[in-house]
Formats: structure tokens, sequence, C-alpha cells
């Protein structure tokens, strides 16, 4: 094969690194790229450029944002006694999207996990006893969201064993039942611990 | 339960085969090496998600291919009719679907279809290490209960955790002590509860075993098994639990200087006895045969007694050694306790065309070279 175009060659290698995009996917988008006007094509080439430049990490919780501190952190409306601790900045999208929480959250960027060289000091635990302990915000309740999984309860506990010595409230989301399942569905594992977890009518 | 159809490609030597059985007793005869065991291996895979023979799924694969596929029709008592399909490919790995839909975790599927193997390989089971005895006792008590199987899985994952840990930590002990007490919290949680169920099933499986070894053996010697953990097996989970965390704690330093978790159930012995003969040191071949067979069939009738579906059983090749009178003991009371029954065996010998002919509840396969033919 004789290659005419080096730079198509080099988008369509550059476009295969994609997740969910094979060689022959990649291909076809440099080529709908190539027939698409020049705006349109400068246009993705921006926004790409800018998603890099200016998405950052918020100083204080931790999740994506184009300012800092990011819109949550600064909204003066939202109440700054209630912590949410989640492991990903996807988290606090989904947490979010319920409408339910009007906290502040404080995102750790991963979890405890010594198989993958992850420690307490590899992810933002230090950054939240800093928040609790410092004068800006007044925090009485910190609410840990982390997967119930065997790293994300690790975190959980670690993180609680550590704000034993604070004045500080800790809570748990609860594990129970997903909604509109039925119980018939759901695994004994699941239902189990959503019995030991049962709350008062 | 009972399977009706079973599809196989690239499983092993069949390259392309489909089998529909008899609902009560099916009989696969064949050469050695002609395929007769990979084909009720295939049905394994479909309940287990592994093979009883192969160590490792790519070696399943026929072995030109580099993928294979399984499914199967399977009709429960409980449960109305389903499809169970499994395919590997070196790619992308092994993938099950039941009723066209994937599986999120290939643990899903045990439990679906219970199911109890007896073949000449478990021999080990009475003469080998513990670790043998430990796998049995796992996979017969995950069939009948999915938390278990849950909290073993959920065990591994952090034992191996706290391993590494033990294995790279460098620094102050205090420190190594306060990033290890999170997985501890959760060893010590998932291990009791572990040894809580398995001491729970021992107690029951005790009297089941006494009594198949009594019926296949046609002795007087009372068959026993003592279960050895951390703690006195009968304690409650809080006792357990206690225990534990006093064991973690007194060998901590060991630990420390092994590098790994000494202490909990992934270390549990189970001792069988005959009479007051202890089995593995002391007992004859023939006794560890009848023993380790005696295990099998008290998994069966265990199951029978727990469950709602009765099992699927699988006696491979086992006849070979046993005498007229043994087999039709056998074959008589297994058909009776089991959902469906397959038996392969290299000769023809024990079996009469009767039991098949015009019978349409049993069916005669032959398998030549991965090929099946329905006898009769």
């Amino acid at each position: 094969m004789q290659i005419t175009s080096e730079a198509l060659e080099r988008a369509i290698e550059e476009l295969a690194k994609l997740p969910g995009t094979g060689r022959k996917s990649a291909q076809r988008i440099a080529i709908h790229l190539l027939k698409q006007s020049d705006e349109r094509v400068i246009n993705l080439a921006d926004a790409l450029v800018h998603l890099k430049k200016s998405v950052q990490r918020c100083s204080t919780c931790g999740t994506i944002t184009d300012s800092d501190p990011c819109t949550i952190c600064s909204n003066a409306k939202r109440d700054n006694g209630v912590v949410c601790v989640v492991e990903e900045f996807q988290d606090v999208y989904i947490i979010e999207k319920t409408n339910e929480f009007r906290g502040r959250y404080h995102v750790l960027g991963g979890v405890i996990s010594p198989l993958e060289n992850i420690g307490p000091d590899d992810v933002r635990i230090k950054e939240l006893l800093e928040r609790i302990g410092g004068d800006e915000e007044h925090i009485t309740e910190i609410i840990l969201a982390l997967n119930p999984d065997a790293e994300g309860e690790a975190t959980s506990y670690y993180i609680n064993k550590l704000l034993l010595n604070y004045e500080v409230n800790v809570t748990r989301i609860a594990y129970g039942i997903p909604m509109g399942t039925e119980l018939e569905f759901i695994d004994e594992a699941t239902l189990s611990r959503a019995f030991a977890s049962r709350t008062s009518f | 339960m009972r399977i009706n159809r079973l599809k196989l490609t690239n499983f092993r030597n069949h390259k392309e085969t489909e089998v529909h059985f008899a609902p009560h007793l099916n009989l696969i005869t064949g050469a050695n090496g002609s395929g007769k065991t990979n084909l009720i291996d295939a049905i394994h895979y479909l309940c287990m998600s592994r093979s009883f023979v192969a160590t490792s799924d790519r070696y399943v694969a026929n072995h030109d291919e580099k993928y294979f596929m399984v499914d199967g029709d399977f009709t429960g008592e409980i449960r109305s009719s389903f499809k169970v399909s499994c395919s590997y490919s070196r790619g992308e790995g092994k993938k099950i679907f039941v009723n066209d839909s994937p599986l999120e975790r290939l643990s899903d599927l045990i439990g679906m279809v219970p199911i109890v193997v007896l073949s000449p390989e478990d021999l080990a089971l009475t003469s080998e290490g513990p670790s043998e005895r430990r796998s049995f006792l796992d996979s017969m008590i995950s069939q009948i209960s999915p938390k278990y199987l849950r909290d073993l899985i959920d065990y591994r994952r952090i034992r191996k955790q706290r391993n590494k840990l033990l294995q790279e930590f460098r620094g102050p002990l205090q420190t190594l002590r306060s990033y290890l007490e999170p997985w501890d919290l959760q060893l010590v949680e998932t291990g009791a509860r572990l040894i809580h169920k398995r001491a729970e099933v021992l107690e029951r499986f005790k009297t089941y075993l006494a009594l198949q070894y009594r019926t296949i053996s046609g002795l007087d010697l009372k068959p026993s098994l003592v279960y050895q953990t951390i703690t006195d097996a009968t304690d409650s989970i809080d006792k357990i639990s206690e225990r534990y965390n006093e064991e973690l704690d007194k060998n901590f330093e060991k630990e420390v200087d092994r590098e790994q978790t000494i202490i909990g159930p992934h270390r549990d012995e189970v001792v069988f006895y005959l009479g007051d003969m202890e089995l593995r040191n002391y007992g004859s071949q023939g006794q560890h045969r009848l023993f380790s067979m005696a295990l099998k069939m008290a998994q069966l009738f265990y199951y029978s007694d727990e469950l709602d579906d009765l099992p699927i059983m699988l006696l491979d090749d086992v006849f070979g050694n046993l005498d007229q009178q043994k087999t039709d003991i056998i074959t008589e009371t297994l058909t009776k306790h089991t959902g469906q029954t397959f038996i392969t065996s290299a000769s023809e010998r024990p079996f009469t065309i009767s039991q098949f002919d015009g019978n349409s509840s049993n069916s005669w396969f032959d398998v030549h070279n991965g090929t099946v033919t329905n006898k009769y």
C-alpha cells in the first residue's frame, strides 16, 4: 500500500487511540472530517484544546471545573456544614442530577488499593482533614458516599477512624434496594445487607 | 433440573456437536480420548462457568482454534425453560449469557443449575492437601448460598490487598498497623461469616456422609469429619470474630515476617476419619476411593434435601473399578435423587440395552472422535 497523505494517516492513528474507536471507525471519522468545512473542523479542534487547557481541578473540593473554586464551592446558597465524600468527579455529577443534596463535595480522586499501589497519601484525604480543621468552612457532617466494594469500604473505614479526632458527625449512605426493582430479582447479599441496615418506619 | 439440548463449537475435540438428551439417564460410551468426558465437561461449564477437567479456559478451545462456544437449554421444576450460553476467545475472555442477556458477574451463574460431579480425580479430596478439601467445601456451599460465594470472592480480594501491604510496606510498624486496620475489619467480617457457614454446613453434611459411606461400602466403619479452624467451630459469629481479631493481633509480627495473611478460613482444614483412623495418612487405596465417592454422593443427597430443584449429576468414568453390585446400588439410588444423570464409561459391561431401548426417559450415546451418535 502507498500512502498519499501522511496527514490523514496521522489523524487516523490519533483517533484510533480513543476509547471504543478501532482503526476502521477512526478512518471513517477522519474522512468525514476531511469533507467538512474548515470552520467546523477548527471549532472541534478548538473545543478539544480548550477542554484540556481550561478544565482544572477545584482547589477546594477536587472536582473538575473551568474556574477555581468551582461553581459548587463558590455558591453561597449551598450548605457549607455538610460535605459529601466521593471517589471521582463523575460521582459529583451523578449526585447533582438528583437535586437532593445541597451541601458541598470532596473528591478523593481514587480509593485506597495496595494492589494498585494507591495508599492513603495518594488520595485527597489530607486535604479533607485540612478542610475540616480549617477556619473557612464550618463542617459539621461528613457523608461518606464511596462504592460498597472492598476498596471503597477500606477507604471509608480509614477516613472514619481519622475523623474520630475531629468534632464532626460521620455518616454514610445506606445500603439498600434499587427503586423500581422487585424483591425477587435482588441478589441475596444485597438483600441481607438491606435488612441489616433497615430504618424505622 | 435438567438439560434438554447441548451445543458445542470448538469445545476440545468437538468441532461442532449438538445433542438432545433424555430427561432421566444419559449413558455416554466410547473409547478413551473419544470426547465423552468433554461432552459432560461442557455441561459443567454451563453450570459452573469452568471446566472440571482443564485448569485454564485456554486449554478448552479445540487445539487449533482461538475460541469456543457452548450453549444449552435447561428446564427446572421451579424455573421454566431457560438458555445458558458461554463463549470464550483469547482476546475477549469469557462471556456468559442467560436467555441471551449477558451476565454482569460470572459468579451469578453459580447455583442456577446445581450440579454434582463424580470423577476419578475425586481421590485427591481425601488423599491430598487441605486446599482440595477447602475447594470442595467452597464449591458445595457456593451452589446453595450466593451470599457465601460473594463473601468468598470479597474475602479473596481483601486478603490480596492485605498481602500486598504486608509485602511492600516500608516504614514504622505503627503506620503499617493503621494501614492494615481497614482491611482487617473486612477480613474478619467476611472471614467469620465463611467460617460460621462452613461449620453449619459441615454439621449437617456429616450425617449424609455417614449414610452414603455405609451404603456404598456395605461396611459398618463409621466415617466422620472434624472441621479445624481458628476457633471452636460451634461458636456464634460474634465469638468467631472476637477470636479472629485476637489471633490477628497475636500473629501480627509473624505476618509481617512472612509477608502474608496467615490467619483465616483460607487455612482451614477438614480431617476425615474412618472409625478412629485418620483417613488421609492411614487409609488404604480402596478406603480413599469409597470415601471420596461417599463425599460426592453425600453432596448430592444434601442438595436434594436443601434445594427445590434436584441437581444434575455427572459420573465420569467411575464404574470401571466397581463390581456389578455396587454399580447397581449407585445407579439405583442416584437416579432417584437427581434431576438428570450423565454417565460416561469406556466399557459397556455394567449396562444393559433394555434400560435404554424403547425407554424415552433414558438414552445411550456413543462417541467416536468427537462425533456423537444416539444408539438407543
